[in-house]
């Protein structure tokens, strides 16, 4: 029974490295809102503001819309938090430690990337209604552009590495931290970040102009854990951009975890803060600057690093 | 799981994917019946790499060959439906009676 | 993993791709239809994880999300049914491509069961991923080459049959709903 309970510890240790970030996340994303309007920070109500909002969900009923895809409905916000949870298990924790770490760890994680777009899809699909509709083919749109940006800027990091897996990616910035090594992969990599978990300037699909586009149609619990699953892929994507460019648990003094939680906590700082600082990006400004502007420098940075370590 | 079993599930998508090809109307459908056909062989592929290559990578380079090929008939199908339909307003066989443009 | 972890994952993923493959000929929603299929690959990708060739698995799945959109967003661009939620049976010829599908499997399946296969394993399977990536850069670099240029050519000609203003005239002409009667052109 030993593996099985391995299981079991494994994917609670993900649930609750998400939940923690999820709710920094939430709490900060309040923070950051209240310093850029001037509102006084007062610090209980922002913390219990996250909680209030879960409590308010509970007690919302759903709604239906005519002829949706139920499965669909059902499975978006499930496969949104498993991808998460799927990115999560890759992330090295401590020096060798990792609850997985497969040789194509990178590919792994493009691939949990690849699929935010089917279930972001899959969410504005399956209500049969207008709005959400639109809103999954802007993150159609969106997805399809971020993706190669997404690929190079992190294909730079498994250069000096030598290898796919993630723990040898941390472990070859021993040294020098990617972002001093490749200093253009950090940046893309945010970008592209903000728009896997449609957040902030590129919260394109679920953005307000479309009255909450692939939510549109979610009310109550749906709505929560659509946000909850949202919010924890901003998590995973943090926390391995951390990994991936910021050195992992690497840093003085304090030990490993503590440096991966204050790296990740740095990371969800800026999105939190580009929420509320930056104006939300037309589609179509967007999709030109990820393909005009940032698949060149995506690949500049690559040869960069190539050249780096000849 | 033994290589048989692996051959039969293959074959099994292949046939499936020669069903879908033949009987679908539109250009979309009759693609996703070609691949299904091609990720058959490629599971096939794989199985008799992984049974009988004593490792060497030359049928993983195969693979990557088919996946070439599966985007390459992605890619230029979805041309050629979209530059069928500006021409003929045709999502569906039944509407190319002839070829010529 | 152990050998019964792998036999019942194996069976999870040829149950799934088959029975995904099905339903993506026997729904009546196109968009649904690419969710099977796509669903049919992630499960073909999962076996092919299990048989060791790591990469590739991962690669087909990585691959197959971005092309499922497009295929979705493709075929509410141009099928009568923007959404793609309403049902509709667009079938022609159905008992000889089922006849045919039958004859393919039972071949493909029957040379496959009949065959004598050698038993020449990898020494070493956990380095599959590695002596791919340097057969890739290394002796068979010339083939890797060809897929990139024949990629290359293709994004060329699909641009070039698929451009707005080409030989084809106006992209604007294109934008007409196609009719409702399927067979317009060879009532005619």
């Amino acid at each position: 029974m030993s593996p099985l309970l391995d299981v079991i510890a494994a994917a609670a240790a993900v649930a609750g490295l998400l939940a923690v970030g999820a709710l920094a996340l939430a709490i900060g994303d309040g923070v950051a809102g209240a310093a850029v309007a001037g509102r006084p920070i007062r610090v209980l109500p922002l913390i219990a503001a996250p909680f209030a909002r879960a409590a308010l969900a509970a007690r919302t009923g759903s709604t239906t819309t005519e002829r949706p895809d139920g499965a669909g409905r059902a499975v978006a916000p499930a496969l949104l938090a498993g991808l998460a949870a799927l990115a999560m298990v890759l992330l090295p924790l401590a020096p060798g430690v990792a609850l997985a770490d497969p040789d194509t760890g990178f590919v792994v994680y493009s691939a949990a990337v690849a699929f935010v777009m089917i279930a972001v899809f899959l969410h504005g699909w399956s209500p049969n209604s207008t709005l959400p509709l639109h809103g999954a083919y802007r993150f159609g749109a969106v997805a399809l552009s971020f993706q190669i940006p997404f690929l190079l800027a992190m294909l730079a990091t498994a250069l000096p590495a030598q290898s796919l897996s993630i723990v040898r990616i941390v472990e070859a910035q021993a040294s020098l931290w990617n972002v001093v090594r490749e200093p253009l992969g950090l940046p893309i990599y945010l970008v592209v970040g903000l728009a896997v978990g449609f957040w902030g300037p590129l919260n394109l699909p679920d953005g307000d102009d479309l009255a909450g586009g692939t939510s549109a149609e979610d009310a109550g619990l749906a709505r929560w854990l659509w946000q909850v699953a949202r919010l924890s892929m901003l998590v995973a994507v943090a926390a391995l951009g951390a990994a991936a460019f910021l050195g992992g648990y690497f840093g003085p003094i304090l030990p490993g975890p503590v440096w991966v939680a204050v790296k990740t906590g740095l990371l969800l700082a800026a999105m939190a803060a580009a929420q509320h600082l930056l104006a939300r990006v037309r589609i179509e400004r967007f999709v030109g600057v990820a393909w005009v502007l940032l698949v060149p420098l995506a690949l500049l940075n690559v040869f960069v690093s190539g050249a780096f370590l000849l | 799981m033994t290589t048989e079993a692996v051959l039969v599930v293959g074959a099994a998508l292949f046939g499936i994917g020669v069903f879908g090809a033949l009987s679908q109307q539109s250009f979309v459908m009759l693609m996703m019946g070609i691949e299904l056909m091609i990720n058959g062989s490629l599971l096939v592929l794989v199985a008799m790499w992984a049974r009988a290559a004593s490792g060497s990578p030359d049928g993983q380079m195969l693979a990557i060959v088919f996946m070439t090929v599966m985007a390459v008939e992605m890619s230029l199908g979805f041309a050629l439906i979209t530059g069928v339909y500006r021409v003929r307003r045709a999502d569906i066989t039944e509407k190319l009676r002839k070829l010529k443009g | 993993m152990t050998g019964a972890l792998i036999d019942l994952s194996f069976a999870a993923f040829s149950l799934v791709a088959i029975v995904a493959g099905v339903r993506v000929f026997r729904t009546d929603s196109m968009v649904r239809a690419a969710f099977y299929l796509l669903a049919s690959f992630a499960a073909a990708g999962g076996i092919i994880v299990l048989l060791g060739a790591e990469f590739l698995g991962m690669v087909l799945i990585l691959m197959m999300a971005g092309e499922m959109l497009v295929m979705a967003i493709v075929m509410v661009m141009y099928m009568m049914n923007p959404a793609g939620l309403n049902p509709m049976v667009m079938v022609h010829q159905p008992r000889t491509a089922v006849v045919a599908g039958v004859v393919a499997f039972l071949a493909i399946a029957g040379v496959g069961l009949s065959g004598e296969v050698p038993s020449r394993p990898a020494p070493n399977p956990a380095a599959a991923t590695a002596d791919l990536g340097r057969e890739l850069l290394g002796n068979s670099m010339l083939v890797f080459q060809t897929a990139g240029v024949t990629l290359l050519a293709t994004m060329v000609g699909a641009i070039a049959v698929a451009a707005p203003r080409g030989r084809y005239g106006d992209a604007a002409e294109g934008s007409e709903e196609p009719g409702l009667q399927p067979d317009e052109e060879a009532s005619a």
